[in-house]
C-alpha cells in the first residue's frame, strides 16, 4: 500500500490518522455523553497548561460546524442529535484532523434522503478542496452521484474499476453478482388461497406507548394481512415502523389500546417466545445488536430459536437431528461459509443475515416480519432475499416487509402502508403504487398529493 | 500461530504442571535424593488425598459459579453463603437434635429459596447482580454469625459421625474405588464410542481413532494413578465423587440442553435472545437456583472438612470460584467458557494454596502469589485468545 507514492505500514489508527487517512464508519464512534464539541476534539483537546481550554474548544468547533452548516450550537450532547448529523458530527471530527484521505463505509446505512443529499453536498465541496474521498456504499443510485470512478469488489477480489461517466447501472449490477439480473424485483405473486381461511393477522385501532404512563407513540393502526401476502411499510425514519414490528412480537412498547389478532386468536399480552410459539417471527435490522450471537457458530444461532423441537424426553438436545435441520437451512439458504460450525461474527452481512432468516423461519411461522432485510448488503444477497420472500408466499405464509427503499418496497410489496409519526400515512394497492404519492403519505400529506 | 494455538490448549496443563514441578522441588528435595529419614510431603498419598477434598470443596462451588458467570452475572455472596448453610446444618444437627440428612434437607432448600430470590431481584427489578450478591454476602455472612452464635458448633451429635460429617471425609474402603473406576472408563469408552456412530451416521468427519483411544488412556491412567494414590491413604474420598457427579450434571446442563445454549445466548448476546424467544428471566433465575444448590453442598463439605461450623468458614471463598472460573478461560462477560476449563482453574488455585500451606509462606506471601497467577492467568487468556 502507497500513500503520495511513499510505502505505507501502518501500526494502527494513529498511523493512518497521521498519514491524513481518516476512516468513517458504518458504527458511530461518537461518544453519546459528550458534547458535540468534546466528541470532536475527542483524545485531542485544545489545552491550557493541564487543563482542557474550553473556550477555544468551543470556538473552533462553532467556526467547523457554520463552515459545514450545521445549526447546531457546540454544547449539545451528541445523543440528542439525529443519526443524519451524528455521521456529519464524524465527517466534521475526520475534516479538523487535517485528513486527506476520507474514507466512508457505509455512511448512508441510516440517513434519510434528505441527509444523504446534505451529506453529498458536503463531499462535493470537500472533493473541490482536494480531498480524496473512498466512498464504500451498496446503494448505487448514491455511488452514481458522488463518484468519479468505480470499483467493484467481489469475494474479496477486484472485479473493475469504471469511470463513473461510461459506467451504468446494469453493468455495475453485472459486475457485482457476476451475471446480468433482469429483474432487480422479481416479486411473484403468492398463493392467498394457500393458507387459513381469514385473515393472518389483524390489528385494529392499536395505540402503543414507549412505556407505562407516556403517551402514545404508535396511534391508530389497524391492518389486515392475508396468509401469502407481502404487505410493506414504509415512511421516514422515526415513522415508528420498527417499533410497530417489535410491538406485535412482545419486545416493545406498552399497549394502550387496540386489538391484535393471530391467526384469529387474541395476541393480547405478546413475548417473544409467545410470539415465536404461535408463528409469528422477526427478523431485526440490526444483526449483530438484536440477531446474533457473533461469538457462537452458525448452526448454534440457527437453531437457538427451535431449539424445543430437538430436545428428548423435554432435556436433552438431539445433536444429530438438530445437525441435520441446521444443514438443511446452511444449504438452502446458500449461506457462504466452511460449514454450520464457522463462528457467526465471521460472516459477510449478506450471510449474517441469512442466518438471521435461517432462525426466524425454522420456527415454521405462518407470519413473517422483515425489518430492514436487505440493509447493508451486496445485490447478490438482496436477490436471494426476494426469492426467499416470494418462495414464503408461494407456501402461504405472510409477510411483512419494512423498507426504507422505496424502490425495493414498491416492487416487492402486494399492498403498502405508509406510517406517519407513529399513525396511519396512507394505504395502497400495487395498482397505485407512485414514488410520489408513496412519499405524500410519509410525510403526512395523503389527501394533498 | 500454530505455536500459539499448542500454547493457548496446553497452557493450563503446563501451569499445573509447574505448580506441582516446583512444590515438590521445594518440599520433597530431600525424599527424591532418598536422603535417609527423609519423606515426601507433598506428594505424599496424605497431602494428595487432602488436596482432592479441598479441589472437590472449590470446583463444586466453581461449577455453580460456571453457569452464573457464563450469563454475564456475578455471585459473590457464595462464600459467607456456603458457611451460612453450613452453620444452619450444624446447628440443627447438634443443638436442635434433628437428623444429618433432615437438617441438610433443611438447609439445601433455604439455600434454594434464597438464591431464588436473589435470581428474582436481579431480573426482575433489574439490579446488576453486583449488587444484589455483595450484599448477599454480608446478610449471609451476619445471618451465619448470628445462627451460630459467634461459637464454634460441632456437627456431630454425641461425638458419632453422621451423613453431615462423612460428606468430605469419608473415604472408599479399598476395592470399591478400582471398581467405581473401571465402570466409569467403561462407561466413558461407550460415550466415546457412541459419539463417533453419531458422525459417522450423519457423515461427518471422524477423527482417526487413535484421538479417542488416547483420550481415553489418559484418563483411564488419570484414575487408576488416583485410585492407586489414594488408597495409599485412606482410599477415594467421597468429596470427588461428589465432585464428580456435579461435573456430569453441568456439563450434561451446559453442553446438551437448551438450558445450557440459553446460558451461553444470554452471555454473548442478551438482547439477540430476548428476541430470539428465549425467557431470559427464568434462565438466570434457574442459574441461581442451581447455583444456591452447589454453594449449600459447598457449605457442607467445607464444614465437614474443618469438623466444626466457625465464623470463619467460607471466607472469601466466592473468590477462589471466580478466580478458578476466569483461570479456566471462562469471559467474566459472558458466553465463553468450559467445564473442564473450570476444573483446570479449580485444580491449579487449590494447588497453589495447599503447597503455600506446606512451605509455610507467611499470610501476606499466600495472597500476593493467589492474586498474580489470577492476574497472569487472565493476561495469558487475553493475549493468546485475540485472533
Amino acid at each position: 500500500m502507497r500513500v503520495d507514492g511513499q510505502v505505507a505500514a501502518f501500526h494502527g489508527i494513529r498511523d493512518a490518522e497521521t498519514a491524513g487517512i481518516a476512516v468513517i464508519t458504518q458504527e458511530f464512534a461518537l461518544v453519546d455523553e459528550l458534547s458535540v464539541a468534546e466528541n470532536i476534539f475527542l483524545g485531542r483537546a485544545p489545552r491550557r497548561g493541564l487543563c482542557v481550554d474550553w473556550l477555544a474548544m468551543h470556538q473552533r468547533a462553532a467556526a467547523l460546524l457554520q463552515d459545514f452548516g450545521l445549526a447546531i450550537p457546540p454544547e449539545t450532547p451528541v445523543r440528542a442529535l439525529g443519526i443524519g448529523q451524528k455521521q456529519l458530527i464524524e465527517i466534521v471530527r475526520a475534516m479538523d484532523k487535517k485528513s486527506r484521505i476520507l474514507v466512508l463505509d457505509e455512511p448512508t446505512a441510516a440517513l434519510t434522503e434528505q441527509e444523504v443529499e446534505v451529506l453529498l453536498t458536503h463531499l462535493r465541496r470537500l472533493r473541490a478542496q482536494g480531498t480524496t474521498c473512498i466512498y464504500i456504499s451498496h446503494k448505487l443510485d448514491e455511488v452514481f452521484a458522488i463518484a468519479d470512478r468505480i470499483t467493484i469488489l467481489r469475494d474479496g477480489s477486484t472485479i473493475a474499476t469504471l469511470a463513473a461517466k461510461e459506467a451504468t447501472i446494469p453493468l455495475v449490477i453485472k459486475h457485482m453478482v457476476g451475471r446480468e439480473i433482469t429483474d432487480l424485483f422479481p416479486r411473484k405473486a403468492g398463493r392467498t388461497e394457500a393458507g387459513p381461511a381469514g385473515a393472518a393477522l389483524t390489528v385494529r385501532q392499536l395505540d402503543v406507548a414507549r412505556a407505562k404512563g407516556q403517551p402514545p407513540f404508535l396511534r391508530g393502526i389497524s391492518f389486515e394481512l392475508r396468509a401469502g401476502e407481502v404487505l410493506g411499510f414504509g415512511g421516514l425514519m422515526g415513522a415508528g415502523r420498527t417499533e410497530l414490528l417489535m410491538h406485535l412480537f412482545g419486545a416493545w412498547g406498552h399497549r394502550i389500546g387496540g386489538e391484535v389478532l393471530l391467526g384469529g386468536q387474541p395476541h393480547a399480552h405478546p413475548t417473544p417466545g409467545a410470539s415465536i410459539r404461535r408463528g409469528l417471527v422477526l427478523a431485526s435490522e440490526d444483526r449483530r445488536r438484536y440477531g446474533l450471537v457473533i461469538a457462537q457458530t452458525i448452526g448454534f444461532n440457527l437453531s437457538l430459536s427451535s431449539l424445543k423441537e430437538f430436545t428428548r424426553f423435554g432435556w436433552k438436545i438431539d445433536a444429530a437431528a438438530e445437525h441435520v435441520r441446521n444443514q438443511h437451512f446452511f444449504t438452502s439458504l446458500r449461506v457462504k461459509a466452511p460449514s454450520q460450525h464457522t463462528r457467526a461474527g465471521a460472516l459477510s452481512g449478506g450471510n449474517q443475515q441469512k442466518v438471521v432468516l435461517g432462525k426466524a423461519l425454522m420456527t415454521g411461522p405462518s407470519v413473517v416480519m422483515l425489518d430492514e432485510p436487505t440493509r447493508g448488503i451486496d445485490v447478490g444477497a438482496k436477490l436471494e432475499v426476494y426469492e426467499l420472500i416470494n418462495r414464503l408466499t408461494a407456501e402461504g405464509e405472510a409477510v411483512i416487509l419494512v423498507s426504507s427503499e422505496l424502490p425495493e418496497l414498491m416492487g416487492m410489496s402486494d399492498r403498502i402502508i405508509m406510517l406517519h409519526e407513529g399513525a396511519m400515512g396512507g394505504e395502497f394497492d400495487r395498482a397505485a403504487f407512485s414514488q410520489e404519492k408513496l412519499l405524500a403519505a410519509a410525510m403526512g400529506q395523503a389527501h394533498a398529493a | 500461530m500454530k505455536a500459539r494455538a499448542l500454547l493457548k490448549n496446553f497452557a493450563m496443563p503446563l501451569a499445573l504442571l509447574a505448580i506441582f514441578v516446583f512444590f515438590t522441588l521445594w518440599l520433597d528435595r530431600d525424599a527424591l535424593l532418598r536422603r535417609p529419614g527423609a519423606s515426601f510431603v507433598f506428594l505424599s498419598p496424605r497431602n494428595l488425598s487432602h488436596l482432592l477434598v479441598e479441589f472437590s470443596n472449590t470446583a463444586v462451588l466453581a461449577l455453580g459459579m460456571f453457569m452464573i458467570i457464563l450469563t454475564g452475572n456475578i455471585d459473590l455472596s457464595v462464600g459467607s453463603g456456603a458457611g451460612m448453610i453450613g452453620g444452619i446444618g450444624a446447628v440443627l444437627v447438634s443443638q436442635q437434635g434433628w437428623s444429618a440428612p433432615a437438617a441438610m434437607l433443611a438447609g439445601l432448600g433455604v439455600a434454594l429459596v434464597l438464591w431464588f430470590l436473589m435470581g428474582a431481584l436481579i431480573v426482575k427489578q433489574r439490579i446488576p447482580s453486583f449488587i444484589i450478591t455483595l450484599g448477599g454476602m454480608q446478610i449471609f455472612k451476619g445471618v451465619f454469625w448470628r445462627v451460630i452464635n459467634n461459637s464454634t458448633i460441632d456437627i456431630r451429635s454425641g461425638g458419632r459421625d453422621n451423613l453431615f460429617s462423612d460428606i468430605a471425609t469419608y473415604s472408599l474402603p479399598a476395592g470399591r474405588g478400582e471398581f467405581l473406576c473401571v465402570a466409569a472408563l467403561a462407561i466413558y469408552a461407550w460415550i466415546l464410542w457412541r459419539a463417533r456412530r453419531a458422525r459417522v451416521a450423519l457423515g461427518l468427519a471422524v477423527e482417526p481413532p487413535r484421538n479417542p483411544g488416547l483420550k481415553w488412556g489418559v484418563a483411564a491412567l488419570a484414575g487408576f494413578g488416583l485410585v492407586a494414590v489414594c488408597n495409599n491413604f485412606k482410599g477415594l474420598p467421597a468429596a470427588l465423587l461428589i465432585l464428580a457427579a456435579t461435573a456430569i450434571v453441568v456439563y450434561f446442563l451446559t453442553q446438551h440442553t437448551p438450558f445450557g445454549r440459553y446460558l451461553y445466548a444470554i452471555g454473548g448476546n442478551e438482547e439477540a435472545a430476548v428476541l430470539s424467544g428465549i425467557n431470559v428471566d427464568r434462565v438466570i433465575i434457574g442459574a441461581f437456583v442451581f447455583m444456591g444448590a452447589t454453594a449449600g453442598l459447598t457449605g457442607y463439605m467445607i464444614t465437614s472438612y474443618q469438623g466444626t461450623s466457625s465464623t470463619t468458614v467460607g471466607g472469601l471463598m466466592e473468590l477462589d470460584a471466580i478466580a478458578a472460573c476466569v483461570i479456566g478461560g471462562t469471559a467474566l462477560k459472558g458466553g465463553r467458557g468450559t467445564v473442564w476449563g473450570v476444573l483446570f482453574g479449580a485444580l491449579i488455585m487449590t494447588s497453589l494454596l495447599n503447597g503455600m500451606t506446606l512451605i509455610p509462606v507467611e499470610e501476606w506471601v499466600n495472597y500476593v502469589a493467589r492474586g498474580t497467577v489470577l492476574v497472569l492467568a487472565v493476561w495469558l487468556d487475553v493475549r493468546l485468545g485475540r485472533d
